[in-house]
């Protein structure tokens, strides 16, 4: 081929599509939701993804968290639950052996606690008793106020830092600093305030208080349940010499033989990973489902359309062939023309998609729930770049078998034809 | 002698209809040479049509050899004669079979965009065509703006921009009236006179009178191929 004749079936297949707007527009729509699925589901992941990040980050990606229980799932729950708990004298002994870890910081909760401030009772959130270390985690960073000091928490002081839900339903953006609140009876004085770290996934972690671990114990003395241990490791480079030395030190200190399995669970942000990997499949595989159904209908839709395009420059095709026009030179024009369909259908979809990211992105958080503010304002551009060539070579494909009968045609047939 | 430009030899063309054989062509032999002007002429269904398909390319014998400037274009393939129509051939259909959407300059270009031209030598030529069939000034219109008489010009013109070994008009005045029909024969006389070789293909006395030499096609068979002793001088 030529490049006057690429060209020259380029400019056709333009003139013929916009010759027939109406047509044109309606033989893609198929193509154009199609690739609008794709879009909006791409959006959507890539949004959760970056919010699933921030809170890994948050959560931090070198932390370990010993615990009775597996955040992964998937073991034995009633081997999990007959678990003996993690005591406080187990904690202790644990952070003074371990070496290599940068921070350990223990965590107890309590669930269902109430706080009371100005007469009215809020409830519905768990009490963390934790240590001053925990201040230096990523989880501790502070917005308003200060975390407690490594002296309240060896006295045990009543002070109490709260997360960023409580602080404004409970205080409406006022500065708590030194206000005297009643947890579950006992008077607490509010410290400060923890930054603001959940998205619709991770709610809870704004949903929560944090006293002296001394100030839990003391106030909760009978504290019957299992108290989980952030292990920071400094780096993600040195997390599997942590996990190893931990892991070590967390089976002498239970007691367990060389042939017993670990009775507890080192937990990372990883297992979460992993949770996430497979809920991104199913989404993906739903909208791949989705996706290819209405391709589908596309194809057939434009293909559809070509056959028509044929039957009515049959004529043209005549001349065109009489003239010198060869039989590849006939093909791509229709081939180029379904393309060129395709294409205009991917970029309308990529139209209308930016505005409904764009909208949804600045209203829906206000509108309906501020848990979605993981949504991008913009799509995603590599996105965007595949479904453009998928749609262009699924345009090609759908126009190949009116081109290839529209190239075959008997010139002195075609020409007859009105 | 002049070159042979046309060597048609026992050429036949048969149909099969269901188990029936139609022979449209029995047994052809012509031979043409530059700067002739020759007339075919026949009833409908004498087997002229056919001739003229083959003539033109557009259309393979069954049997026989068919060469244009000893090029054997009987047994081509369907690219091989799409690039032989190109080059060597210039039509002229009676139903002028223009782009309807296209300028007469665009319709004019269509085969030089075959022949690979570039855009700017295209243009350059498909002015210099219409100028030639006097159609300087109606280069930007499209075929429904223009007379019939105007639209068979710059079908003539589009025959001629690639310089070709034949011009091969089918019936050029069958839907003009006698008095353009009569500009139009004018037009061809003019084009012999420069050197081209004309085959018209008709069923009129009246204008295959124009021809120097007259071939009468009849049942599949040449009945006749003679020598006009008096062209009509348009």
């Amino acid at each position: 081929m030529k490049i006057a004749e690429i060209s020259e079936a380029f400019k056709i297949s333009l003139e013929a599509m916009l010759a027939s707007k109406m047509r044109s527009f309606l033989a893609s729509l198929g193509v154009l939701i199609g690739i609008s699925f794709v879009i909006i589901m791409g959006w959507i992941l890539d949004g959760l993804d970056s919010a699933m990040q921030d809170t890994f980050n948050i959560m931090g990606a070198d932390v370990l968290y010993i615990d009775k229980f597996d955040w992964a799932g998937g073991k034995n729950w009633d081997e999990i639950r007959q678990r003996k708990n993690i005591t406080i004298e187990q904690v202790n002994e644990f952070t003074a052996k371990v070496k290599n870890a940068e921070l350990i910081f223990p965590t107890a909760r309590r669930w269902g606690a109430s706080m009371v401030y100005e007469g009215e009772n809020y409830s519905g959130f768990p009490i963390l008793g934790t240590t001053y270390e925990q201040s230096l985690s990523p989880a501790g960073e502070i917005t308003v106020g200060r975390h407690f000091s490594q002296f309240e928490d060896l006295q045990g002081a009543n002070v109490v830092v709260v997360g960023y839900n409580i602080y404004e339903k409970i205080f409406e953006g006022k500065n708590p600093e030194g206000t005297i609140v009643k947890l579950n009876g006992h008077k607490f004085r509010v410290i400060g305030v923890i930054k603001k770290q959940g998205n619709m996934f991770f709610d809870f972690i704004d949903n929560q208080v944090f006293i002296p671990m001394n100030a839990f114990l003391k106030t909760f003395g009978n504290f019957d349940r299992s108290i989980s241990i952030g292990v920071k490791a400094g780096s993600v480079d040195n997390l599997d010499a942590v996990r190893d030395e931990v892991r070590g030190v967390m089976r002498s200190i239970r007691d367990l033989k060389p042939h017993q399995d670990d009775d507890f669970s080192i937990n990372e942000t990883k297992a979460f990973e992993k949770q996430v990997a497979s809920l991104r499949t199913i989404v993906w595989s739903v909208g791949i489902g989705l996706t290819v159904l209405s391709f589908v209908v596309g194809i057939i839709g434009i293909m559809n359309i070509m056959f028509v395009s044929v039957v009515e420059r049959t004529k043209e095709i005549g001349i065109r062939k009489a003239l010198g026009a060869k039989r590849a030179s006939i093909a791509w024009q229709f081939i180029m023309e379904s393309a060129l369909l395709c294409f205009m259908g991917a970029i309308l979809s990529f139209v209308i998609c930016s505005v409904i990211a764009y909208f949804a992105a600045v209203y829906l958080p206000e509108l309906i729930s501020d848990k979605l503010g993981f949504l991008s304002k913009t799509l995603p551009y590599n996105l965007l770049f595949w479904a453009t060539l998928v749609s262009v070579v699924v345009g090609m494909l759908a126009g190949l078998i009116p081109a290839v009968r529209a190239a075959k045609l008997d010139p002195v047939d075609a020409m007859r034809s009105e | 002698m002049k070159k042979r430009i046309i060597e048609i030899d026992k050429v036949a063309k048969v149909y099969k209809m269901g188990s029936e054989k139609v022979f449209a062509l029995r047994e052809v032999s012509v031979d043409i040479h530059e700067n002739e002007y020759v007339a075919i002429m026949g009833p409908s269904g004498s087997g002229k049509s056919t001739l003229m398909n083959i003539l033109g390319c557009l259309d393979t014998p069954t049997g026989g050899r068919y060469a244009i400037e000893e090029a054997d274009v009987s047994r081509m393939n369907d690219n091989q004669l799409a690039d032989i129509r190109n080059r060597k051939i210039g039509f002229v259909f009676q139903t002028f079979n223009l782009l309807p959407r296209a300028t007469s300059l665009k319709n004019v270009e269509l085969p030089l965009i075959y022949a690979g031209i570039s855009a700017s030598e295209r243009q350059e030529k498909a002015k210099l065509a219409l100028k030639k069939v006097g159609l300087e000034d109606r280069m930007t219109h499209k075929p429904n703006e223009l007379s019939g008489g105007q639209r068979q010009r710059v079908a003539i013109a589009r025959a001629l921009v690639n310089n070709p070994s034949i011009i091969l008009a089918d019936e050029p005045t069958g839907n003009l009236d006698t008095k353009t029909g009569e500009e139009i024969m004018q037009l061809f006389a003019d084009l012999w006179k420069g050197g081209n070789t004309i085959i018209l293909v008709t069923h009129e006395e009246d204008i295959a009178k124009h021809a120097h030499r007259i071939i009468k096609i009849r049942d599949g068979l040449i009945e006749s191929d003679l020598k006009n002793p008096a062209p009509v001088i348009a």
